[in-house]
């Protein structure tokens, strides 16, 4: 089922690879993986988590190694290829500017999925390591210099910058290398293949079969007397962004849910997220009515409703929560769509919950980006935080899914979700709201599951929202809204760091890899696409990659609270700037991954050398060697 | 009413105990109870809400929760419980009823019966009672008003009888008298001390002068004065004129490296002088260095008293938001009115400077003397920050060089105009750097936040008074019977300050004097920094070329680094022209030093500047483990973060969402920290028969450090039972934690199969089988490290796990 690969190779490729040989130590790789080692918050976890960040990113760490014999200088100046991966382009004296060191010369390497800049006149020789995938647009920058020189500017989606400039290619005919970038960095739209489609890495564990609804059913305790698990949309005819497996009230047959499906956007039905397994009271999501101007009615979605109401004994009420602002609420009358009026909904009460839409969130992580990339205005920088409005959304959704959990567990009520088309915002809140009130969803396999089921098999159009593979970098579908909820997930963890399986290493790969198009987890925007384009069969799940080296991931301070439900303080005033994911001017920081690997190995070796020459000598403080975080 | 009467009658024997569980302290009254009454938790101490009865003596506002251990009647007694707050403490006393909030004075009476009570308190807490039905009504009321009346409103003369009440009664006077200090810190008060000092930073060519023995050169210094060798006491003398307050150059710290950093006030101008007198500053300031002195300005950057005042307002009213009408300021401007309040700039000017000192002392042997006008405030603050060894340093720097805490924290409300919170601006900038390096210091963030609170509490010594002088007239030592020549004495104590009845005040350091044993277990990491560790060190700072470029020039030069730009003005010392020759050279050489960036720039050239090639030299000095690289924080705006768990802890909105958990459901990190302490106690019984030399507390032996390294455990008497209120904030809704408890015997079989149960499971294992790893060790685990060391020592595998544990069980109690 799996990409074929042959076990041998595997195993070479990965014993090889764990070598803790000095080469690997000077490779320097600025993926974001990296450098969340030296997260701020991670810097008490990830001390215990003995990943050296050179391990962390997947692309070191499955390399094949150059053998010995192959001069070391060719081992510098390109990287080490992924399965499948071939280097395109290949251009010396390439001038990068980083905002912090400053200008250096190299080599810049093109491959199918990275580009590679390494400056060898440093010591340690300095390595960009540059997913192609993470590339929103390329520009070329002004007209050549005086002096010839052409420059480039690759506009990042985590936020970066990056600046290049090489000398006028005197043959004109032939393409500058970041042309021939542009090309694979934007696969779809140059008639390619997304480099996940080839990358052949196998792994020891399957990650495409960590979520099975059936089964996640079951452990809800679905089907039970009040619900059932429907096949009514197997061929996604109910609903096309729909999973084929549902969970609906029982007494609804399947006629009535295709009736059902006329009034809501989409055809996107109410139908259970999660179950209280005491009080019975149900989380549901579904997408806006289609009321329009006229306030149409449906007897089936009221009486639907109705039935989602009484499978829950203890309330004889409905909290229907609307994500929206009022205001855009109304306005979508306009388009068809609307809210549900509490005449035609008995026992239900409508709630808004102010939540704005993609395009807010898109220019609020736009003008984030302004205020801290390149130059972060010290003396202004809470203003300008403030201006951005990043942390205030943050907040109103935290406080948003707080309410439907409040609801929920100190209510014992049961609660309706929906935004308009109910594959943003609702998958935000429904998804957060389980993560505070189930605690199996916040273990590495359960956040996974989560990820699967709320957003995934719901289908968050995440081939939209990121723009996979497109160069159409202003299209207006493509917002943060993924990115949004990982940070709130990880202001949960901050609020309760023992509440978590996973740390934020685990959060900062799931994002890197929303972006590097190096896993086909992320691919496309719905269940039945993905089935379409045989993604199981055709590329590497992420959570293969994951649950293959799964301490990596884990979080040292976690205690199981199976029956605790977290209810985080979601003032402003407790909530932080994710600094890692949001500020990415720290290159340093990659570099100070590579001393503090070397500080590790020397503290190794010295350890040893002590142990082996007297048997007491030895300092275990080997294991709690803090990974500094800033300078 | 008759039973309240009752009540008041306590402390005839010196270890009476109320009936419901209060410990008093010898002499303590219990004026007012009240049953049945809620305690809201803080964030810090779980959320939710625990019931008990609440006290008014006349010394605090107590609480013992209804399930508490019985108080051991044997035990010394400590000030004040985990739930008291300190009658001086109090700010604010605001009662609750069914539709009002109303302020409470000494004066006013209730027309309602409250049923809740807010105190606010100067050290930012929010302390919250809510009563029950079941408590009699009268109880309230009367509770109420008891606490209003006693709890002092300030005014001059509230502070004596509130120590008085605290530490008058004969027992306590006997008790604090009999009290052994704490040898193992620092105290700088004798020659001899300091001579521990010079010893301790292998700092040559300095002695120690007692020229000032009797306060006779200059009242605010102490009494002995660390100045270069070559300079005798009579030329010493002549100097103290040229400075304000008398404050000459005198040696603070030796970098290990071999710079010293020095401390001075400001020039006087107006005094006549002769060329003796230049010749013997010059000798003061280049101490025993040939080489180099930079004068660094202070006061040019740094915030004066006034705005720390104004800032420090600001943001307390930022934090507890409008009292009496519990407004605060909206979310969505809490950013910038936090910006707006400076007070993070302030931290961020502090902390800038200081690492401007810092990397200027690591380029070796040259002398830093840092100037200020009067040399008792922002000198502080950087002397401090540059240093380490957080007690000794606070007691050296702080309270022996005479920073005026008495006038600074204003106890007695009578003197705004000097009021300023300098060592809490202090304590931010070490928040800021702990927050920035956990693990390069041994104090945690409860430390830090215990000595805030104690500042608020008008006991002790430390910060009773502004210098030495005052400390001894205070105190009443034989051999200081030098009587004041200028009134300081009646400014001091305004009603009878060498009233034979004064209670000895102890000194702040006296910690089990104030909090419980388990509250001091927080103060220290449980993991000890790593060695090397003689300073704090920041691993990957090289070699500053900048200040190899100082070095170039001229032995003999003095620079002035103001606005972190190296000049070496001829008017440096403003009363000489520039005529000499040693001025004229340095002159000449200005051009080419002229405008060195300061911190900016080193840290670029930090950014630049080389790794050393070789992996097996830099084990050496220039190695990634450099002990003698500062630690230089992060200034960048986003960098800054706000100390939450001081400022916000009282914080209404943080209260706002609560529910109310079980009492009796202990935290899991509590059960994981009495799990730590019979780890450890099983350890030290392991250790003590196999080895000899305690390589155990190895990395704990520094005497810089905060405590004592060994410090004995208590074995075989695990930490007393958690106090019930530590349930974090979540709701149960499912099986007692006993389940889970024997879950984890049930992992102890198997023995650490997963990441998580070694934290719990492994004890047993280990106990078994001691060379079994607890890495799970499966075919693609990427712990390659030490496991030759695991095997061939078994006992270093308990202290990783134990380690690893009190890692957790830190980070625990720090993040909540």
């Amino acid at each position: 089922m799996e990409k074929s690969g042959s076990i041998d190779s595997l195993g070479s490729k990965r014993s090889s690879s764990r070598q803790p040989s000095v080469d690997s130590l000077s490779s320097t790789s600025t993926s974001r993986s990296d450098r969340s080692a030296q997260a701020k918050a991670a810097s008490a976890m990830s001390c215990d988590s003995g990943a050296t960040p050179t391990e962390l990113s997947p692309e070191l760490r499955v390399k094949p190694k150059i053998a010995a014999k192959v001069p070391r200088d060719s081992d510098k100046e390109e990287p080490q290829l992924l399965p499948n991966e071939t280097v395109h382009d290949i251009a010396q004296d390439v001038t990068y500017f980083c905002p912090f060191i400053g200008a250096m010369r190299g080599t810049v390497t093109v491959t199918n999925y990275r580009l590679f800049f390494r400056c060898m006149d440093r010591e340690p020789s300095f390595v960009l390591d540059l997913p192609l995938g993470v590339v929103s647009r390329v520009e070329k920058i002004g007209s050549a210099s005086s002096r010839g020189d052409v420059s480039y500017g690759l506009v990042c989606k985590d936020m970066r910058n990056l600046r290049f400039a090489h000398k006028q290619l005197e043959d004109t005919l032939r393409k500058s290398i970041f042309e021939v970038l542009v090309k694979f960095a934007f696969p779809v739209s140059n008639g390619l293949q997304i480099f996940a489609y080839e990358y052949g890495q196998v792994f020891p564990e399957n990650g495409w079969k960590v979520y099975d609804p059936v089964s996640e059913y079951k452990r809800q305790g679905i089907p039970n007397e009040s619900w059932r698990v429907t096949k009514v949309n197997d061929h996604y005819e109910v609903c096309d962004t729909y999973p084929s497996t549902l969970a609906v009230p029982v007494n609804i047959p399947d006629e009535e849910l295709k009736r059902v499906a006329a009034f809501r956007a989409k055809g996107r039905i109410p139908v259970l997220s999660w179950i209280h397994p005491e009080s019975q009271a149900t989380v549901t999501r579904c997408s806006q009515p289609m009321v329009g101007v006229n306030g149409k009615r449906s007897k089936e979605d009221e009486k639907y409703l109705q039935a989602i109401m009484d499978a829950n004994a203890q309330s004889h009420k409905l909290f229907i929560f609307d994500a929206r602002p009022s205001v855009n609420a109304a306005a979508n009358k306009m388009k068809g769509g609307g809210y549900e009026s509490e005449d035609a909904y008995q026992n239900a009460e409508l709630v808004f919950l102010d939540i704005h839409n993609i395009h807010v969130m898109r220019e609020s992580l736009r003008k984030l980006k302004d205020v801290v990339y390149p130059n972060i205005e010290d003396s202004h920088w809470l203003s300008n935080l403030e201006s951005t409005h990043w942390l205030e959304h943050i907040k109103l959704i935290l406080a948003g899914a707080l309410r439907i959990a409040d609801k929920v567990e100190s209510g014992k009520t049961s609660v309706v979700v929906h935004c308009s088309d109910g594959w943003d915002r609702t998958g935000q809140l429904t998804s957060l709201a389980m993560l505070m009130l189930d605690a199996h969803y916040r273990t590495i396999r359960g956040f996974e599951v989560l990820l699967e089921k709320e957003w995934l098999s719901f289908g968050h159009r995440f081939q939209l929202r990121v723009g996979h593979g497109d160069k159409n970098h202003t299209d207006a579908d493509r917002s943060p809204v993924f990115i949004q909820f990982i940070d709130c997930v990880w202001q949960l963890t901050r609020q309760f760091p023992a509440a978590f399986e996973f740390n934020e290493n685990f959060l900062v790969t799931i994002l890197d890899h929303l972006y590097s198009c190096l896993f086909g987890t992320f691919l496309c925007n719905s269940e039945q696409q993905r089935l379409k384009e045989e993604i199981p069969k055709r590329t590497v799940s992420l959570w293969s990659y994951i649950n293959s080296q799964l301490e990596d991931f884990t979080n040292p301070l976690y205690v199981n609270y199976t029956n605790h439900v977290l209810f985080p303080v979601v003032s402003l005033r407790h909530l932080e700037l994710w600094e890692p994911v949001h500020q990415r001017y720290k290159e340093l920081l990659a570099k100070r991954a590579e001393l503090q690997k070397r500080v590790d190995d020397l503290q190794r070796e010295v350890t040893n050398r002590s142990a082996s020459s007297s048997e007491r000598a030895g300092s275990p403080t080997r294991s709690i060697t803090p990974v500094q975080t800033f300078v | 009413m008759v039973t309240e009467r009752m009540l008041s009658q306590s402390g005839v024997s010196a270890r009476s105990r109320d009936v419901l569980g209060l410990r008093c302290l010898p002499g303590e009254c219990v004026l007012q109870r009240a049953v049945m009454v809620r305690k809201k938790l803080s964030a810090r101490e779980g959320r939710g809400w625990v019931s008990g009865t609440l006290f008014c003596t006349h010394f605090r506002v107590a609480f013992v929760p209804q399930d508490s251990p019985k108080p051991d009647d044997n035990a010394d007694p400590v000030l004040l419980g985990d739930h008291d707050v300190a009658l001086a403490s109090i700010e604010k006393v605001v009662v609750v009823g069914p539709n009002r909030t109303k302020l409470v004075t000494p004066n006013s009476s209730l027309k309602f019966t409250p049923e809740e009570l807010v105190l606010y308190c100067r050290d930012l807490r929010v302390v919250c009672f809510l009563f029950d039905r079941l408590t009699p009504d009268a109880q309230v009321l009367e509770i109420t008003y008891t606490i209003a009346k006693t709890y002092q409103p300030p005014k001059p003369g509230s502070v004596l009888s509130f120590q008085n009440a605290a530490l008058g009664s004969v027992e306590m006077k006997q008790f604090l008298s009999n009290r052994r200090r704490n040898t193992d810190m620092n105290w700088f008060e004798s020659a001899s001390d300091w001579e521990q000092e010079l010893e301790r930073s292998g700092a040559s060519g300095w002695r120690i002068s007692s020229v000032n023995d009797r306060f006779e050169m200059s009242t605010s210094l102490p009494r002995s004065i660390v100045v270069p060798q070559k300079v005798l006491d009579t030329e010493l003398k002549k100097s103290f004129a040229h400075f304000n307050e008398g404050r000459i150059p005198r040696w603070c710290w030796r970098h290990p490296r071999g710079s010293d950093l020095l401390r001075m006030a400001s020039f006087q101008n107006n005094i006549y002088h002769e060329k003796d007198d230049i010749r013997n500053l010059e000798m003061i300031l280049f101490g025993c260095q040939s080489s180099l002195c930079v004068v660094v300005e202070l006061d040019e950057e740094l915030p004066s008293p006034a705005d720390i005042q104004l800032a420090h307002s600001r943001l307390r009213a930022l934090c507890l938001g409008d009292i009496s009408t519990s407004v605060s300021v909206p979310d969505d401007k809490w950013l910038s009115t936090l910006e707006s309040t400076h007070w993070l700039d302030y931290t961020r000017s502090c902390l800038r400077k200081a690492s401007e000192v810092a990397c200027l002392l690591r380029g070796g042997h040259l002398t830093v003397a840092l100037q200020e006008a009067d040399d008792r405030d922002m000198g502080c603050v950087v002397c401090s920050l540059v240093q380490t060894g957080f007690q000794s340093l606070v007691q050296k720097e702080w309270v022996m060089s005479g920073h005026r805490f008495y006038s600074r924290i204003n106890y007695h409300r009578d003197n705004d105009k000097e009021e300023a919170p300098v060592f809490l601006l202090f304590l931010d900038c070490v928040w800021q750097l702990l927050s920035q390096y956990p693990s390069r210091f041994q104090l945690t963030g409860d430390f830090l936040l215990a000595l805030h609170d104690s500042i608020h509490l008008p006991l002790f010594s430390s910060f009773l008074a502004n210098c030495q002088r005052e400390r001894c007239k205070r105190s009443q030592n034989p051999g200081q019977s030098y009587t004041p020549v200028n009134g300081w004495r009646d400014m001091l104590h305004p009603d009878s300050s060498s009233d034979p009845s004064d209670p000895p005040l102890p000194s702040v350091w006296d910690w089990s004097l104030q909090y419980s044993k388990h509250r001091r277990d927080r103060f220290t990491q449980p993991v000890p920094p790593i060695p090397p560790h003689q300073p704090l060190l920041n691993g990957n700072l090289n070699t500053n070329p900048d200040s190899h470029r100082l070095t170039d020039t001229i032995p003999g030069s003095v620079f002035l680094l103001s606005r972190g730009i190296f000049s070496c003005p001829a008017n440096l010392l403003p009363w000489r022209s520039g005529s000499s020759g040693v001025y004229k050279k340095s002159h000449r050489r200005a051009a080419s030093s002229e405008n060195v960036p300061g911190l900016e720039r080193l840290l670029k050239a930090w950014a630049q500047a080389e790794f050393p090639q070789g992996l097996t030299s830099s084990s050496g000095p220039q190695g990634p483990l450099d002990p003698y690289e500062p630690l230089l924080p992060l200034l960048m705006g986003p960098c800054m973060g706000l100390w939450r768990e001081c400022y916000l802890r009282g914080a209404l909105h943080a209260q706002a969402f609560s529910h109310p958990v079980s009492a009796n459901h202990p935290h899991p990190v509590e059960r994981l920290a009495r799990e730590v302490q019979q780890l450890k106690d099983k350890l030290e019984q392991m250790a003590e028969p196999r080895r000899t030399d305690s390589n155990l507390n190895q990395n704990t032996n520094n005497g810089t450090f905060l405590f004592p390294a060994s410090r004995p455990q208590s074995a075989g008497n695990p930490r007393a039972a958690p106090t019930p209120t530590s349930t974090n904030h979540q709701t149960s809704r499912g099986p007692p934690p006993t389940s889970a408890a024997s879950s984890r015997h049930g992992h102890r079989d198997n023995g650490g199969s997963n990441k998580h149960t070694f934290l719990f499971g492994h004890s047993s294992v280990a106990e078994a089988r001691p060379d079994q790893r607890y890495y799970p060790a499966p075919q693609n685990a990427k712990l390659p490290k030490s496991n030759g060391i695991q095997s061939a020592l078994p006992t270093t595998d308990y202290k990783q796990i134990i380690s690893s544990i009190l890692l957790c069980v830190s980070c625990q109690t720090i993040f909540n």
